[in-house]
């Protein structure tokens, strides 16, 4: 995303002044400074650019009660499932663990949102900026704030411009992110999750399309086999990208980058890591994670010394879906299609262990069908 | 004496409904964060004094997806 220039970024529309909830609030009352102040430089002694990360009760919390207390459980700012992935992996030495903390804080950390990079401004991760002179958006614009950071695999899968797939149907229906993701989900409920999967008012595909099951239904017969053994993207996603062995570090200016090999569009259906009553299915979609056994070699080698605690290639809900999929055309297009299925020779050597429990038995692969249904 | 107390009150709350919201904004209007931030020419200004001397914020060895 192109950033905006840097006076855009910080341009006030002064129609604010008519916002009825927000337009009596002076500039100081949330960021600090000095309002009084003509010189510039003094004024802003003091400003807080972004008062609602991490706490937004001084900003927000005064009106936004509900939403407020929640928010530091919400997976968008407390980035629980980063910490969790990482502390399995790490090496249990205190100095070490410190190490990789300080690592994690300058790197894996910074890519967090807050009340004000999703209602007010671009995320940071993209420069930041005013989404529109700092007028409150109820509804975060979609490709100026969602796709900011989703941009790398939501983005490219969702809009259609991976090489050789189309858009998600969904996307030509002309929905947003928040037609499925919703303001309760992306601000949290007080639980702490472990993942986005386990969250309880996240989307789900039954949430619109519980008919599927119904006598009368199209298809019925293919969704009564495969219910609780395939995930909907098994048999409605398209190829969708994967990226490895990012590799964080300081410049010689000491500023924080990121390096990881070029993505490649792939699709692996695995064996289901996060198997749970919620999340029943045997066989799901799989994508290599952006990680690496060296990936902090950079601060602390050794780092993550239990690498193979957890598969590197990771439940995945690709955002392409189409009702036609070139797996779906007939019951032989999967069934006993090797290419589709996570197999030991895919992985390299370095991750077979810590891919162990998703990679595909070539006993389990389900079996060529003499009779299809019509 | 009772009617006109409620007239009384009546053109209070008037006079606050019509008065306070313009005073308040005039009050915010006021302050030098929104005489500069509201001023584009201002911001050009102020930004091309920062760019000279502040260093690039990213790192041009950032390479990669994801």
């Amino acid at each position: 995303m192109e950033p905006l220039a840097p006076h855009e970024k910080i341009f006030v529309d002064s129609d604010i002044v008519e916002d009825e909830n927000h337009g009596e609030i002076a500039c100081h009352e949330c960021h600090g400074g000095n309002p009084d102040d003509p010189n510039w430089k003094t004024a802003h002694k003091g400003v807080v650019k972004d008062p609602t990360y991490p706490d937004a009760t001084s900003a927000c919390g005064d009106c936004h009660d509900e939403i407020n207390e929640h928010y530091p459980k919400s997976l968008h700012v407390s980035l629980r499932p980063y910490k969790l992935i990482t502390d399995a992996r790490a090496n249990p030495n205190a100095v070490v663990r410190n190490k990789l903390g300080c690592a994690m804080n300058a790197h894996c950390y910074q890519c967090h949102s807050s009340c004000g990079q999703c209602h007010i401004s671009r995320p940071n991760s993209v420069e930041g900026g005013f989404l529109d002179g700092h007028l409150f958006q109820k509804k975060p614009p979609m490709q100026e704030v969602c796709t900011a950071c989703h941009g790398a695999r939501v983005e490219k899968e969702y809009f259609g411009e991976n090489e050789g797939t189309q858009p998600s149907i969904h996307r030509q229906k002309y929905m947003k992110c928040d037609k499925c993701h919703t303001g309760e989900e992306m601000h949290g409920d007080g639980k702490e999750y472990a993942n986005r999967y386990e969250v309880e008012n996240g989307p789900k595909c039954l949430d619109c399309h519980k008919e599927i099951y119904d006598r009368e239904a199209k298809n019925v017969i293919a969704h009564r086999i495969h219910k609780d053994k395939a995930s909907c993207h098994v048999c409605h996603a398209q190829p969708y990208k994967n990226c490895s062995a990012c590799h964080v570090g300081k410049d010689k200016n000491g500023l924080p980058f990121y390096k990881s090999k070029a993505a490649w569009l792939d699709f692996k259906i695995g064996l289901n890591p996060l198997k749970s009553e919620k999340k029943p299915e045997k066989f799901v979609i799989l994508r290599h994670a952006n990680v690496d056994r060296h990936t902090f070699d950079f601060y602390v080698k050794d780092a993550l010394s239990n690498f193979d605690a957890l598969p590197t290639w990771k439940l995945a809900t690709p955002h392409n879906v189409r009702l036609k999929t070139p797996q779906n055309s007939s019951c032989n297009a999967c069934h006993g299609n090797e290419s589709l299925f996570l197999l030991e020779r895919d992985v390299e050597d370095a991750e077979k262990e810590a891919n162990k429990g998703v990679i595909v038995p070539a006993s389990m692969i389900p079996r060529k069908q003499k009779w299809q249904p019509k | 004496m009772k009617y006109l107390r409620y007239v009384c009150l009546l053109i209070i709350s008037c006079l606050i409904l019509i008065l306070g919201n313009p005073l308040l904004v005039q009050a915010y209007e006021d302050t030098q964060c929104f005489i500069c931030h509201t001023s584009a020419k201002k911001l050009i200004e102020i930004t091309r004094e920062i760019a000279k001397t502040r260093p690039a914020a990213k790192s041009a060895e950032t390479e990669g997806e994801g």
